[in-house]
């Protein structure tokens, strides 16, 4: 029954999806009121049917009924709840049902937030849209079909990876990778909108700021998440490998947060409009060749999925789209007059170029080292490999740049500036550089390049925390009291620019830590057997002995250890090995003990029970956790800066702070 | 007696052979390591090998079994005094630079390096270039506030509030 | 119409799509060997049960197959019945040899005595000959002709047909 249920709402997702992209685009052209009126409603239901299968599915699971091809798939009567209802992504054709889920969702919520407004863009935006989901719909209901019926129907399935199922990361990872991937869809439309009407209009630039903030912070977060998965599961004690799959979820957030950049110059200077639209959809098209680097099968990567059909299939979705952007930027790019100019090179706008070349090139970087095995071996028929020593080689320069960057730009202003306020607002913080660098010095850090990143930070969070606080500044020279200055001026009316700067300095501390964890990075292999203790970097580390644990759907080894410093207990460590009875080999799972100054991370190289004697690899890694802890932040300060401003009614108080603020 | 012997001696006589570096990369070219420096150099070289049964990963970070023989015979060659290049050129011989996670800088490998660096010298190129068009243009630069349109969100918020209905 | 858009974009499309597609067609997984058409690495290991130690230099002469495996590994179960099926055939004229890595000398035995056998097998106890022969997983299988060269290389598991297309390599 569900199976049928399933498919008959996959089915008619597709056809609504189509013949609402298909309005959209006629409605587009005819400019009818009524057109757009109907294209809303079949966004609205494409949303209520692939929602309603994505629940279909969820209940299935969650009811272990095995006479659904997914559900025999993934399914298990062992596992716990959470990795039943974590299942849905966890395989490939639910994955993708999870994609029409959250497209359907973003795309309700888009097309209810447009109400009444931007009538000139919408019906291209929702023809756009609606065209991506029939993509995705035809995948579900095609080649990624979850909904087969079973026949005979098994008693019982064999859960997820086990790989999956290790660690809780697991359950949040994907949900934020898709709300970010699939999100990059909504700004897609609007940009596309934009060309096919030949004009970016200053009203349309406010829904495409927000629907690609929104996906942005998402996506910030996933890739911190991924990679604090990898740091925390997979054992090898590094949260980053250059591995094709992270660097798919990575490429998108490059060219959106280029386009966030230059979208603002248009704000600001109405130049750059093709420049930024460009950027807006390649975001887009990469997220389509993310997809398919993950799930062809082209890639060899830890992450990917096995070979499947669809593979195929999505990369001529990609070639399609690829022309469709092409077309309309080839045709419709010289329709979008420039309505300013630049004035001087020591000036913001020049630093925003500067800013987009630099995320540019690390998308190019990064795109051509993961696809340049691919080329050689289609134009030698020769192997090779392009992996972590290259790409550190080639990004880390360009990260300092970037550090240089913040730290130089928010420092100058719009336009021209005089020599006079150049020196003055460059010079200062070169003493809060020192600062930092002397600090990081007697931190131990002797690693050159670590000691300019550290400087150069400072140099930065010094600009940043200037910029941030103008608003209270400003009112604080006005009288106010330091409470209402900061409420009002920057969390009420300045919560544009407050976010945007707590994106910068999260940044910025996460560029210094990665930089810190990775050089000041200590390593060890330690041999113990059973009440042995070992000093490693400064800490004893005892071993107390293995417990097996037995669990419904694995066994567990677990190696104890006692962590302790200068005589005092500081933690008990547990790394353990994982043996799943669907898998030949066990998996290893480390364990941590974190602190503000570092990661005290163990994991087990080789156990033996019978002379009771454990290997194990120990890192010690200062500020690792900064980094999950700065991303977060990151996110949250990208969405703050997404809140919109106060109703009307309470803005005419404050007519001209709120302008100030507005304007970063 | 000494016939049968000779007849065994070939089997039983011979004694244990694997292949060594030696015959690939000849005699060691360094000097050897011990002790912390051995460890981290063992560490530093086998971070530039690919892990042929993992997927992407080094030498250096797979627990695979495959990848700590592989380690060992880095940390036995460099003990030995082999130079890192002597090792790489070791792996690459018999799995070919598939094995190699740094692309050497020969041939059509060396495009991976050259076209970032090309791309870095254009697009300066280019945006100075741009910088230059977009201030030598005649052309009013814009004010600070946001440009007078009758979609602009704040202008219709005004006169929505002043009673003004639709924009 | 932008002319600049047209060129740089068409080049970067049909440059992905085409790599793209074509890599479609190829499988990560499979890494070939340079040795192919190179002097055979020389080893003499111990053979489980006998203990004796045997040179692979010995059999020059006649064409050599040498099959990497493991206990451990599934494939190699489905392997084992074709290597034994066709070492016997072949007879005299081709030697069969298996090296065994990365595994415990009880088991091999058990699954030798098991399983049946119609050739040495060697003990690889550190895994350097296989490091030697570039081996990234099992199995993998080496032809080798007359002369002690590597003519062909097949990674995983063969049947009959797949053994004796490769052993023509080495036999021309």
């Amino acid at each position: 029954m569900i199976p049928s249920l399933g498919r008959i709402l996959i089915l008619a997702s597709l056809l609504v999806a189509a013949a609402g992209s298909l309005l959209g685009f006629v409605t587009g052209r005819t400019l009818s009121a009524d057109g757009l009126k109907w294209a809303r409603r079949f966004a609205y239901f494409y949303a209520a049917l692939i929602i309603l299968a994505t629940l279909v599915m969820e209940y299935a699971l969650l009811t272990h009924d095995f006479s659904v091809s997914y559900v025999a798939q993934v399914g298990s009567r062992l596992v716990p709840t959470w990795v039943t209802v974590v299942s849905l992504w966890s395989s490939l054709e639910g994955s993708i049902l999870f994609w029409g889920f959250v497209l359907g969702s973003y795309i309700l919520i888009a097309t209810l937030f447009t109400k009444d407004r931007y009538q000139e863009y919408m019906p291209d935006a929702i023809g756009t849209w609606l065209g991506c989901a029939t993509f995705f719909s035809f995948l579900i209901a095609g080649p990624a079909n979850p909904f087969r019926t079973m026949s005979p129907i098994p008693a019982d399935g064999p859960g997820p990876n086990p790989l999956l199922q290790n660690h809780l990361l697991m359950a949040i990872h994907p949900p934020f990778l898709y709300l970010g991937y699939v999100g990059m869809t909504i700004p897609f439309g609007f940009a596309c909108a934009a060309l096919i009407k030949g004009r970016l209009g200053h009203a349309i630039l406010k829904p495409l700021r927000e629907s690609l903030l929104l996906p942005w912070c998402f996506q910030s977060i996933a890739i911190m998440l991924g990679g604090w998965w990898a740091y925390e599961v997979l054992g090898w004690g590094g949260y980053w490998a250059w591995d094709p799959v992270e660097n798919a979820s990575l490429l998108p957030w490059l060219t959106a947060t280029g386009a966030l950049h230059s979208l603002l110059v248009v704000e600001r200077r109405g130049i750059l409009k093709g420049w930024t639209v460009t950027l807006v959809q390649s975001t887009f098209l990469l997220v389509l060749l993310g997809t398919f680097m993950t799930r062809s099968g082209v890639f060899n990567s830890v992450h990917s999925f096995t070979q499947s059909a669809i593979g195929p299939t999505i990369l001529v979705f990609l070639a399609a789209m690829l022309i469709y952007t092409i077309a309309l930027l080839a045709l419709r790019i010289d329709k979008l007059e420039a309505e300013g100019r630049i004035e001087s090179t020591a000036s913001r706008e020049a630093f925003f170029l500067l800013n987009n070349l630099v995320f540019v090139l690390l998308t190019f970087t990064v795109l051509i080292g993961t696809c340049f095995p691919l080329i050689v071996e289609a134009v030698r028929g020769k192997q090779m490999s392009v992996g972590r020593p290259y790409f550190d080689r080639m990004v880390v320069p360009l990260g300092t740049a970037l550090l240089f960057l913040m730290g130089v730009g928010p420092a100058l202003p719009w336009g021209r500036a005089s020599k006079e306020q150049i020196r003055k607002s460059l010079l200062m913080p070169i003493i809060t550089a020192g600062i930092f660098a002397v600090v990081g010095y007697i931190a131990n850090v002797r690693h050159p390049w670590t000691l300019i990143t550290i400087a150069l930070g400072g140099y930065a969070i010094h600009v940043t925390f200037n910029q941030m606080f103008v608003p209270m500044i400003q009112r604080l020279r006005k009288g106010e009291s330091a409470v209402t200055a900061f409420v009002e001026g920057q969390l009420l009316r300045g919560r544009r620019r407050f976010g945007s700067y707590v994106v910068h300095a999260a940044m910025i501390v996460v560029l210094v830590a990665i930089a810190v964890s990775s050089s000041m990075r200590q390593t060890a292999e330690v041999h113990l057997t059973k009440g042995q203790t070992q000093k490693v970097a400064g800490y004893d580390l005892t071993f107390t002995g293995i417990e097996d644990h037995q669990e419904p759907h694995r066994v567990s080894t677990i190696a104890r250890f006692i962590l302790a410093r200068n005589g005092k207990q500081l933690a008990i460590l547990e790394p353990r090995m994982n043996q799943y009875e669907t898998m030949r080999e066990p998996i290893g799972s480390p364990d941590v003990y974190t602190t503000i100054a570092g990661d005290f991370y163990v994991s087990i190289a080789a156990l033996d029970p019978v002379s009771n004697s454990v290997a194990v690899n120990v890192y010690v890694t200062p500020m690792v956790g900064w980094i999950w802890i700065a991303v977060i932040v990151m996110g949250l300060g990208g969405v703050m800066a997404l809140i919109p401003p106060r109703t009307p009614r309470a803005a005419t108080a404050n007519v001209g702070d709120s302008v100030a603020a507005e304007t970063a | 007696m000494t016939f049968l012997l000779l007849l065994v001696l070939p089997v039983y006589g011979q004694t244990l052979q694997v292949p060594d570096a030696q015959q690939f990369v000849g005699n060691p070219q360094g000097t050897p390591l011990a002790g912390d420096q051995l460890y981290r150099r063992t560490g530093e070289v086998s971070a530039l090998l690919r892990c042929p049964v993992c997927q992407g990963l080094s030498v250096a970070d797979s627990p695979s079994e495959m990848a700590v023989n592989m380690k060992r015979q880095v940390r036995e060659l460099l003990a030995r005094g082999y130079t890192e290049e002597q090792i790489l050129r070791y792996f690459e011989l018999s799995y070919g630079q598939f094995v190699l996670l740094k692309p050497k800088f020969e041939g059509v490998n060396a495009l991976v390096w050259v076209f970032p660096v090309a791309a870095l010298l254009i697009g300066v190129l280019i945006v100075f270039t741009k910088i230059r068009k977009l201030s030598t243009d005649n052309r009013q630069p814009t004010t600070d506030n946001p440009v007078d349109n009758p979609d602009d969100e704040y202008l219709r918020r005004v006169r929505d509030m002043v009673g003004g209905g639709k924009a | 119409m932008n002319r600049t858009v047209v060129i740089v974009g068409s080049l970067i499309a049909f440059a992905l799509v085409g790599v793209l597609f074509i890599g479609l067609g190829k499988n990560p997984a499979e890494i070939r060997s340079p040795l192919v058409g190179r002097p055979a690495p020389a080893f003499a290991l111990r053979e489980v049960g006998t203990g004796r130690t045997i040179d692979i230099a010995q059999f020059r002469g006649k064409p050599v197959i040498i099959n990497f495996w493991a206990t451990w590994c599934g494939p190699c179960w489905e392997e084992h019945p074709t290597l034994v099926a066709n070492a016997r055939q072949l007879g005299d004229n081709v030697q069969f040899v298996g090296v065994v890595f990365q595994d415990a000398e009880e088991k091999i035995q058990g699954f030798l005595n098991q399983r049946g056998t119609a050739y040495p097998t060697l003990v690889d106890q550190e895994g350097k000959t296989a490091i030697a022969y570039g081996v990234g997983g099992v199995p993998e299988t080496y032809f080798l002709d007359r002369n002690g060269v590597i003519r062909a290389k097949y990674v995983g598991p063969m049947d009959s047909e797949i053994l004796r297309a490769n052993l023509t390599k080495a036999t021309n």
